[in-house]
């Protein structure tokens, strides 16, 4: 049973995984279709755990291409994003949802 | 029960149920539409997907097809999609119904590579192919800009006419992120014949070659995705260019 093994392993393999690490961890809210903090300043060269609040009653997607992320969060409810570790530099994102407000950017120091 | 005990044993019996679904059911050749899944999930995403591929012509003649989905990310760790596959090769004809589910094992990011699960069931209109199942781990790394994927697939017909072998293929690509409308890099896929005893190098199919990506925002939660390459024999049984294509429409 092949197919049972790799599910198994597989699963085992993620179960294992989920001892957290202790990521060092930036709060980011959504209020009015908008982030804030409009920039968020993080180490670089260092994985990092970024906890968005969505305050909205609506969902929203935080994309970000420079980030390679994108996690949809329910309206009122809170969602960890984890990034890098990144180079130097300035990493845009935002609210996919709402794009025309909802802008940010990490930036790697 | 508290809700995160809660939330990971449902997505372990979610992953056996559809395991042992696939295992109660009973070949790998891969089609010229196939695709690189990738781990991580959507939750609440709906997405119309319509795939393409054709492959030059080799001892069986050209052979091209193409999938029309409709999908839905149920769960934040579970998407689930419904395939309709069209084959031709000399006349066209619909080929069969596929089931496709993809688990998130991993948070992206929160680990050294990130890992899902892919369980497809293809209910083929030709009842002497039987039911296939395809199975396997889904794995992602990023490397800076570059993001890497391979995916390592067992894939078994069972009630079919000819004798049941589970085969062992797999799916690998590499992406640079250039800009959001365009990424580039490169893909691949391969069958190396049966799990446990792989055929001679002459008679597996390998192909690979430049693949390009993109995407487009439309506004509010319209997205239109897209991604195709040309993908080169390497490997004599592999047919000598095969062109595929995604297109996704998601809301």
């Amino acid at each position: 049973m092949p197919f049972i093994r790799i599910a198994l392993a597989t699963a085992l393999l993620a179960a294992g995984a989920a001892q957290a690490a202790g990521e060092p961890e930036f709060a980011l809210t959504i209020r009015d279709h908008r982030f804030t903090p409009g920039e968020v300043r993080v180490p670089a060269n260092v994985k990092v755990r970024l906890v968005i609040d969505n305050q909205d009653a609506t969902p929203e997607e935080f994309d970000s291409h420079a980030l390679n992320r994108e996690k949809v969060i329910p309206g009122r409810s809170k969602a960890s994003v984890f990034i890098g570790p990144l180079a130097p530099g300035r990493y845009p994102f935002m609210g996919e949802f709402n794009a025309s407000t909802a802008q940010g950017a990490v930036v790697a120091q | 029960m508290r809700p995160a005990r809660r939330t990971r044993t449902r997505r372990l019996l979610a992953i056996l149920a559809a395991s042992n679904a696939v295992v109660l059911a009973p070949h790998a050749h891969a089609d010229p539409d196939d695709y690189v899944a990738v781990p991580a999930v959507e939750y609440g995403e709906r997405e119309v997907e319509l795939r393409l591929g054709t492959a030059s012509a080799t001892d069986e003649g050209r052979e091209s097809a193409a999938s029309l989905a409709f999908g839905y990310g149920v769960t934040p760790w579970w998407a689930t999609e419904i395939y309709g596959k069209w084959h031709r090769s000399g006349a066209t004809s619909f080929d069969a119904i596929e089931w496709e589910n993809r688990f998130q094992l991993t948070e992206p990011g929160r680990y050294f590579a990130d890992f899902g699960l892919l369980v497809e069931i293809e209910w083929p209109r030709d009842r002497a192919e039987g039911y296939e199942l395809r199975l396997g781990p889904l794995m992602q790394k990023d490397f800076g800009p570059v993001q890497a994927n391979l995916n390592v697939l067992i894939e078994r017909h069972y009630r079919a006419s000819e004798p049941e072998v589970t085969e062992l293929g797999y799916q690998w690509q590499l992406k640079y992120r250039f800009a959001p409308a365009l990424d580039f890099g490169a893909q691949g896929f391969g069958e190396v014949g049966a799990w446990n005893d792989w055929a001679p190098l002459h008679e597996q199919e390998h192909i690979a070659g430049p693949a390009i990506f993109g995407k487009f925002a439309l506004g509010g939660r319209q997205v239109l995705k897209y991604d195709a390459a040309v993908l080169f024999k390497l490997s004599s049984a592999a047919p000598a260019t095969t062109l595929r294509a995604q297109l996704e429409y998601e809301f």
